[in-house]
């Protein structure tokens, strides 16, 4: 098969994928979900300066809530006052902010993107997918696609950027359009926020993978979702437990099988925390929230290298669809 | 017209595990014959004769255990001839969520086609079925009936050399049976080969110029149907095959 037939079927894949989407509901339900964040983000008003301090530079301003302060007096003297107010359903809850309006839009989006899209999107994305394969590989179905001329593992690779496809369209909607609503309505612009696309995909897309693989071995639903979330869960147990202990003061102490057995759990699976810190850092959450200890600890030792934490993760995605290739090719229909 | 046999079962043999227990099943034994390019061809046998097994098998949904089977001289598991090859399953089960030109579209993407080729047949071939008035409608709103007839449809979307059909004319009525023969005549005097799945014997013997008959997973007769009838004694041929079925199954 060369390479533009390939591209042609996986392209017509891809099409398949959307609309099993459309009439699944779950592409009207994750739409409808991305509307109401955006409608949110419409509600949003905000009143104040809009920066204290460049960017880059450490801003120096005064609270007007600070009795020691006379913010007239601070005005005179060139020093900011922040004395910003953000408000929510178009005015119904109004909220004073601390500093100024790029740090209050900043805080939504941190919501936005590590409580909406991140931990919850992920999984409910995980368990709406869960069921395009298990019904793309039912017997019935699949037989008269595998009478195809097309390779078995176009069919698979097809399906599994169909889905990718799908959820990087809802995380553009979702992320795009929560973005767009914020900037319309404070005038803040932050491009740091649009690194949640990527982030998301790539968490996504390495746990699909396992889903992927339970798909193909069991043609089961129900199988994909309970083993992807337990799975998901594993993960992110062994990716935290590892970086406690990276914390804990005699770590370096520690030695033998234990010791050897977190390292290899923790550089063997995906690492859902890491893709936690990452996404955090992107949108420079320290400010507002306290650090997680071992979370910090592991970022500000040397046990968390970012771009060998994706790589290992992304090497886990490239096994788990190897090996569902290889079970794919060699199953009985 | 292809010069090589357009099928060809060397010994081939399936086995499967069933169960928890991994409880052997035969499906197929030893199954040793050749379908010629240009015939029509029957597959008879009673239920779980292994008839759709030796289908999988020509086709490559399955691997056997032992044994060969070739495909348009070609090892079957040579995926690039079938694309040469048509084939309506038994029980079709398509994407509910497709309308009918949409489907064909697709599985001609799968089928390797050329686009402009595909966008020329589909209307074609919607209207040879009889669904070009419903072809914008979700298959979720067909019938049986109208679902086999997109099932032969979408086989006959690549202009196969080889067809196989698979109880065709399951869930069709009276027109959709003569369109069943019409296809497959049309197939004979195109010089393509048929290979046809059935239990409806007056299909098998109006259609076919050879059959092999399956019981328990073995040939037990491979020939003409007249053949069976012919002999010391003359009966008639339902009879010859319920004999043949039961003599196997004894």
């Amino acid at each position: 098969m060369n390479l533009s037939a390939a591209i042609y079927s996986i392209r017509w894949l891809v099409r398949d994928t959307f609309r099993q989407a459309r009439a699944s509901g779950i592409f009207w339900l994750m739409l409808g979900v991305s509307a109401l964040c955006v409608l949110l983000c419409l509600s949003v008003g905000a009143r104040g300066p809009l920066t204290l301090g460049g960017d880059g530079e450490a801003a120096e301003f005064v609270s007007p809530r600070d009795p020691a302060v006379d913010p007239a007096k601070a005005a005179a003297q060139g020093v900011d006052v922040a004395g910003a107010e953000m408000s929510l359903a178009f005015g119904a809850v109004r909220l004073p902010l601390a500093r100024d309006v790029r740090d209050g839009v900043r805080f939504l989006q941190l919501l936005l993107a590590g409580g909406v899209a991140d931990a919850a999107g992920v999984l409910l994305a995980l368990v709406w997918t869960a069921g395009f394969l298990p019904t793309f590989l039912e017997p019935s179905a699949a037989s008269v696609l595998l009478a195809k001329p097309a390779p078995r593992w176009s069919l698979l690779a097809g399906k599994y950027l169909g889905v990718l496809a799908f959820v990087a369209f809802q995380a553009v909607v979702f992320v795009g359009g929560t973005w767009a609503a914020l900037g319309l309505r404070t005038g803040v612009w932050d491009a740091a926020y649009l690194w949640c696309v990527p982030l998301l995909l790539v968490h996504f897309a390495i746990f699909f993978s396992f889903s992927t693989l339970i798909a193909v071995c069991t043609r089961s639903t129900v199988a994909c979702v309970v083993g992807s979330l337990l799975f998901w869960a594993l993960c992110w147990g062994m990716n935290y437990g590892r970086h406690v202990v990276v914390g804990l003061p005699d770590a370096k102490e520690m030695q033998g099988a234990l010791s050897s057995a977190v390292e290899a759990g923790y550089w063997v699976l995906p690492k859902p925390a890491d893709m936690n810190i990452l996404l955090f850092d992107a949108l420079d959450a320290g400010k507002h929230f306290g650090p997680n200890t071992a979370m910090r600890a592991a970022r500000d030792g040397d046990a968390f290298a970012p771009e060998m934490s994706i790589l290992s993760s992304l090497l886990f995605t490239v096994v788990m669809l190897f090996v569902a290739g290889r079970q794919f090719l060699t199953t009985d229909y | 017209m292809t010069a090589a046999p357009v099928a060809e079962f060397h010994g081939a043999t399936k086995v499967y595990r069933v169960g928890l227990s991994r409880r052997l099943i035969r499906a197929v034994i030893d199954v040793r014959f050749r379908v010629e390019a240009g015939e029509v061809f029957g597959l008879l046998g009673p239920n779980r004769a292994g008839k759709t097994t030796l289908v999988k098998l020509l086709l490559s949904l399955c691997r056997p255990t032992a044994g060969s089977v070739t495909r348009l001289g070609r090892p079957a598991s040579d995926a690039s001839t079938l694309a040469r090859v048509g084939y309506v399953h038994e029980n079709p089960a398509f994407p509910r969520y497709w309308d009918a030109a949409g489907l064909l579209a697709y599985y001609g993407a799968l089928s390797l086609m050329h686009e402009p080729d595909v966008r020329r047949r589909v209307p074609e071939l919607l209207e040879r079925v009889g669904l070009a008035d419903r072809c914008r409608e979700p298959i979720a709103g067909f019938s049986k009936g109208m679902v086999q007839r997109l099932a032969l449809a979408q086989a006959l979307l690549n202009d196969p050399d080889l067809l196989v059909l698979d109880e065709p004319a399951e869930g069709l009525d009276l027109l959709g049976r003569r369109l069943v023969h019409e296809v497959i005549g049309e197939r004979r005097k195109q010089g393509k080969t048929v290979l046809l799945v059935s239990h409806a014997l007056s299909d098998v013997a109006a259609l076919c110029d050879r059959v092999a008959v399956l019981v328990g997973g073995s040939v037990t007769h491979l020939g003409s149907l007249e053949s069976l009838t012919r002999g010391a004694e003359s009966r008639p041929l339902e009879q010859a095959v319920q004999d043949l079925y039961a003599g196997a199954v004894a």
